[in-house]
Order: C-alpha cells, then structure tokens, then sequence
C-alpha cells in the first residue's frame, strides 16, 4: 500500500504573539483541507508532533485538544513528541499506518510556540534536545556544538569563515520569495564582522531564529489519492539512524547518521541525489546545512560550499536557517514546500521525480529522511 | 481620547542628568555579553545617580529649572504631578516633597502617576486639561526615574537616571503651544515589576514590535488622522527611546527622515532615564528650535501605552533657554566611574549595616 500527500497547508513562521496553538493550527488545517478536497469528516487518524508543549505551553498530549478544537468527534488523535525530528516521526507513523492498510485518511499536525518565553527559558528548553545528564547540567548548549563543528570544519578543510555564511546567505534569499517565511530579508558576507556572537565564531547570521508555526499534512492511500481534487505526491519511504554521542565520534566534521539513513534509503529505493534534486535540510546553523549536503553524497568532503550555488532547489523555503523552526512542525513545512516545488505551486520551477526531506536532532544526534515522488 | 486646542502651552521646561557615567561596552564586558550588542541598539553610555540622588532630587532640580525659565510665582502652580517607576518611598507622595521644596502652595493638587516610562507625560495631559478647564492656572508635570534593572540583563546596558519637568500654562504665555494631543492604550504586559520583585522583568522581543512600535505607530497615526498633519508637516520628530536605534526604527515607520529624529536623540550618551526620556528629547528641541517650528513628541510607555503630541514653538522660547541649564550642558558635563562604583551607586551591593 502507499501513501500520498493530497493536502498541505501551513502558517507564516513567525512570532506569533496573539495566537495561540490551537488558533495557528486551524489555520493549517484549513488549508489543507481546502487544497486537499477532502473534509473534517474523513479523518481517521490525527497525529500530533511538537517536540516542547509540554515544557512551553504546560500541555501533555495536545492531540486530544487539536481535535476537540476542530470539531473532529471520531477521530483517533495521538501526539508524537521526539525532540527536533518530532514531525519526522510523525510522518513515519502515519506512512505506516497507511502502508499496513490501518487507515487510508491520516492528518498530520506539527507546531511549535517558541516565543511564549524569554531567550534565557527558550534556550533552556530547546537545549532538552541534548543530553540532560551529560551536557544539560553542564550547561552545554546546541550552538556551543555548532561552534565546535564550524572551527573543526574550517580547520581540517582550509574553509574559510566568510564562505561558511554562504549558505545563510542563500537561504535568506530563498525566504524572501517564500511568503510563509519568517526572516524575509536578504544577509551579506558584509555583515558578518558586526553580526553578534552566539558562541565564537558562531554569530546570529549562522543560526535558526526563534519561531512560532503551524503546519499540516494529509496522507491517504492509493484509492483516495485518486480521487483526491489535486495532484498528489507520493511518501515513498522513510529512513533514520542514531549517531554515536558527540564526544565519542572520531570526526565531528561527517554526519554519519545522516550518511546511514541515506545509504540505506538510496540502495532500497535505487535513487541517488545529485545537486539538481530537491532537498530540504534541517540547517539549525548554516555548517549543519553543508555538512549534510556532504553526508548526503551530494557533494565531496570539505567541498560543500563550493556546491551550495550549483543548487537550484536546495532549500527552496529557505531553510531553518530563515524560514524558522517552529521545531515540532519544522519536517512538516519542509515536506509542504516539496510538495508545492514538485506540484509548481512554488517560486522555482522543478522537472525532477524525487525529493528529499532531512530533519535531525542536534548535530546529527537522530537523523530521518523522507523521500518523495512525483505523481505517475 | 483627544482634545486640539491652542490655549495651552508649554510656559518652562527643566533637566537633570547626573553627573555620573558609566560606558556600556563596560557593563557588556562585565558579564560577558558581547560587544558588539551595544552597537546593535546604539548605546554608548549611560547616566547614574549618585548614592545622595534619587527622583526626588533630580525632579527637583528639573522643575526648578523650569520654573526659573518660566518666571512664573510658585504659588500660582495649582497642580504637581510626577511620574515614575522608582519612587523613593512605596507609600508617601514624592510630588509632595518636590512642591514644597519649590514654595509651591498647599493649596494644589498634587499626586505620583505610575505608567511605566509614560506616567511624565500622563502628567502633561492633566495639566494641559486642567489649565484649559481653568481648574488651575499652572500645571507642573515632572518625569522622573533612577531606573532599575536586573543586574546581568541587557536592560542593564540602558537603565538609567535623570529628570525632565514642564510647566504648563496659558499659550500666551508659552515657549510653545499644544496643537493636538492624542493618547492609544491598551493591556499589553510586555514590561513589568511585581509587588515585591527587586527588579523588572520583561519580555524580550516582545517589547519591541506588539509594544513600543504598535502603540507610537497607532497613536502617531491618530494624531495624523485627527489634525490632518503629515510627517513632513513637523520639523522635529521626539519618540521615547529605551535605546538608540529604536526611536529611528518606528521615525522611519512612520515616514520620518532621519535628519528629523536625530536631534532629539538622547539616550546613546546618557541611557533611557524612564519616565523622562522623550521629554529629555523633548527639551534638546526646544533649547535649539526656532520660533515656528512644529515639534512631535510620542512618548511611551510598557503596559502598554503612547501619547503624540505636536506642539508649535513660539517666539518665547530664545529668551528663557539660557536661564537654566540646557540638556547639552547637562550631556557634556560628565565623569566616567567603574562597574564597583556603578553598582554602590545603584545600591546593588548588599551588606549588613547593622
């Protein structure tokens, strides 16, 4: 059985300040809906991803409220909570539930409220994503890793710091044509010397900003697909492994979680990437970006930015890097901007059949893929 | 809520500054931030009381200066208001102190006024409506703050300490006149102090845009609506201004150049002194404005609200700026002390006294 994306819909990243979680997921539902022509009615699974509602808004298992708050009465609503590659999981789990001919209707919700807190709370939660008992309560913090990885990197390959912003640049570009984005202005290299420092030589043009967001995907089986009022794009198959923990790798510079899950996804499916397929990757900071472009096999080691211009559809929404992280709903705006790449809903035309979806927890800690297809 | 009237007018006006300096690089580097955060909001200095100073002393000292300027008898003044968030007594009247300091008469009102960084010019709007009812001839607004901030906060960069005072009576009397005056308030908690906190908290970010920017824009925009003045109408533009780049920021929103927003700016070299920091502005222009010129004021202040006022400078103004100190003297007269002195100063070091 497979499983295909008939619906998609999401809301400006951002700050939302006067939404709450509930009134941003309406809003992301909604469209879907309406793009899917499918209704309420024919849900029979949702299944919610948020990776910090339980720290940030004090609610376990938000599942239960999305549904009641949209109307849905006879549904069957579980949350999927596994830190940044929450919405990830959600979407293996709705693949199979589609894929084992349990359910032929599954919505997947994924948001996040970030900004309901000050940066000191925020980053203390967001660091959760670590290890609590090894850098949690050593107060280690995920851009300190970034900040290691950017100067191992630059060290071992001869990178420069100015090329490294290369990549932020190119997603702050990407956002700008991207209406759901959240940072929708152009960066400079010029702007590096005076960009504020996060952890040295990591600065704020490196990293994802804080944000709120709400995204949507409908998942159906072959026969709703077909009858579904829009061209759908297939799920064909999703794949993750875990890395080692950061301090026991014998080179912080390869993503080799990344680099497992992919070499098992491409033999299992025949595909291979190249700088001309679409990707979408979780670029938390702009070396995670490159590093995975390397894992991936899209480019050599240590030679990930020279091929950051040779790729049109890398990251067409801009990224984490601009487009946000609402982290919980993160994977789900990456698969709804394939989506309208592969439909030609988006600012760039796309001729490709594949297309990839890359979300990870920390640096590499957990990485899934998606891969998607085209309708044939 | 919104009144147009030339009847009423600013008759003298006062600053403080203390003495005392301490750079923002400094504070940055005490905790480790940094430094190119101050850069970023545009601050390079900040004023602190000294350990004998407080708001009453500094309002003091900005309302007589007004009312050196102004000429006028103290016991005419039939209303003393001051605004601030750093009362030297939680219950007791600092107005109080300052009115009979200056042989104001007891027969006033006279009360404190608490809206943040706005409460100064919440004093201004009485006044203006208490002399235009004719409830009183004179009407003395004070803003005054020996502001705190969490020590290790970026607050700390900016809070500051100084004083600004208008007296407001009959136009015809007046260095400059009020044309129009609006106020937008809403519950908006994006600043705040709690019954027994030490220092403010506040909410980051969201200071800025649903805060300071949505309330200056809206009650700008009104002010605009209802006078049928533009922004090329005014010569000067004054808003509050917790930092450097902010009162730039919402000017530019608005459809100020920047040539019209600079000169009020005061905060980069002495800090956002609260309740007297666009009214500080404020007093800059007037002390170098020209007969005729038009001058916009927003103050605001967190909780959340702004006012716009436009005023309409007359030719009074040459003669009394010279009776008081000016808020450039004020600026130029300064000496640099350390981080250790900074927190004495600021009673940030606690010890047993016995």
């Amino acid at each position: 059985m497979k499983t295909y994306v008939v619906g998609s819909g999401v809301t400006k990243v951002d700050r939302h300040y006067d939404k709450n979680y509930l009134v941003l997921i309406d809003e992301a539902v909604g469209k879907t809906l309406a793009n899917s022509g499918l209704d309420a009615s024919d849900i029979e699974y949702l299944v919610v991803s948020t990776a910090f509602s339980e720290s940030i808004l004090n609610q376990a298992d938000p599942s239960t409220y999305i549904a009641q708050n949209l109307g849905f009465r006879n549904v069957k609503a579980l949350t999927v909570s596994s830190g940044e590659v929450s919405g990830a999981v959600a979407l293996d789990y709705a693949h199979a539930l589609i894929r084992s001919g349990k359910a032929s209707r599954v919505l997947v919700v994924g948001f996040e409220k970030m900004s309901e807190y000050p940066s000191w709370v925020i980053n203390k939660v967001y660091s959760k994503i670590l290890e609590y008992e090894v850098e949690g309560i050593k107060n280690v913090a995920p851009s300190d890793y970034a900040a290691l990885i950017m100067n191992d990197y630059m060290r071992r390959y001869g990178v420069s710091r100015e090329s490294i912003i290369k990549w932020s640049i190119k997603m702050h570009e990407n956002a700008v044509k991207t209406p759901h984005a959240q940072l929708q202005f152009t960066i400079s290299a010029d702007s590096l010397s005076k960009a504020l420092r996060i952890s040295e030589p990591l600065t704020m043009l490196d990293s994802h900003p804080t944000s709120d967001g709400a995204a949507a995907l409908l998942l159906v089986n072959e026969s709703v697909a077909k009858k579904a009022g829009t061209t759908p794009i297939e799920l064909v198959d999703v794949e993750s492994s875990v890395n080692l923990p950061i301090y026991l790798r014998d080179d912080l510079t390869y993503f080799s979680a990344t680099a497992a899950a992919y070499k098992r996804l491409s033999s299992r499916n025949g595909v291979k990437l190249t700088t001309n397929t679409a990707i979408n990757v979780y670029d938390t900071y702009d070396i995670y970006g490159l590093l995975t472009i390397e894992a991936l096999e899209i480019c050599a080691r240590g030679e990930a930015v020279k091929c950051v211009d040779e790729m049109p559809y890398l990251n067409v929404g801009g990224g984490l890097k601009a487009r946000g992280h609402p982290v919980g709903a993160t994977p789900l705006y990456q698969v709804h901007e394939l989506r309208e790449l592969m439909s030609g809903a988006s600012w760039v035309k796309y001729d490709g059949d594949i297309s990839l979806a890359h979300a990870m927890s920390g640096p590499d800690n957990n990485a899934w893929l998606i891969l998607l297809k085209g309708w044939v | 809520m919104t009144s147009s009237r030339f009847r009423v007018g600013i008759v003298g006006w006062g600053a403080y500054i203390p003495v005392y300096r301490i750079k923002a690089k400094e504070i940055a580097r005490q905790w480790g931030f940094d430094d190119r955060v101050t850069d970023s909001i545009w601050i390079e200095e900040k004023a602190v009381a000294g350990a004998d100073e407080d708001t009453v002393t500094m309002g003091w000292y900005a309302a007589r200066s007004a009312l050196l300027r102004a000429g006028v008898n103290p016991g005419d003044i039939g209303a003393v208001f001051v605004g601030t968030e750093s009362k030297p007594y939680a219950v007791k009247p600092s107005s109080t102190i300052i009115a009979d300091a200056l042989g104001i008469s007891a027969k006033k009102l006279s009360t404190d006024l608490e809206f943040a960084c706005r409460a100064g010019s919440e004093g201004i709007r009485i006044s203006v409506s208490l002399v235009e009812s004719g409830a009183v001839r004179y009407g003395l607004a004070i803003g005054s703050d020996t502001a705190q901030a969490n020590p290790g906060d970026v607050l700390e960069l900016t809070a500051s300490s100084g004083a600004a005072a208008y007296l407001v009576g009959p136009a015809d009397e007046s260095v400059a006149v009020f044309e129009s005056l609006v106020t937008y308030v809403t519950d908006t908690p994006d600043f705040w102090r709690r019954d027994g906190s030490r220092y403010p908290a506040h909410g980051e970010g969201f200071t800025g845009e649903p805060a300071y920017f949505h309330h200056i824009v809206s009650a700008v925009k009104m002010l605009m609506n209802e006078s049928g003045l533009k922004p090329s109408d005014f010569d000067y533009a004054v808003f509050h201004q917790p930092n450097g780049k902010f009162p730039l920021q919402v000017g530019r929103m608005l459809g100020f150049p920047r040539e019209k927003v600079l000169p009020g700016i005061v905060t980069p070299w002495i800090g956002n002194t609260y309740n007297a920091s666009a009214l500080l502005g404020l007093a800059k222009i007037l002390e170098n404005s020209k007969p005729g010129q038009r001058i916009l004021v927003a103050p605001f202040g967190s909780g959340a609200g702004a006012d716009a006022i436009s005023v309409l400078v007359t030719d009074k103004v040459l003669e009394r700026v010279g009776k008081a100190p000016t808020v450039e003297e004020l600026i130029a007269r300064k000496k640099y002390i350390s981080y250790a002195e900074y927190a004495k100063f600021r009673n940030l070091i606690h010890r047993n006294l016995w």
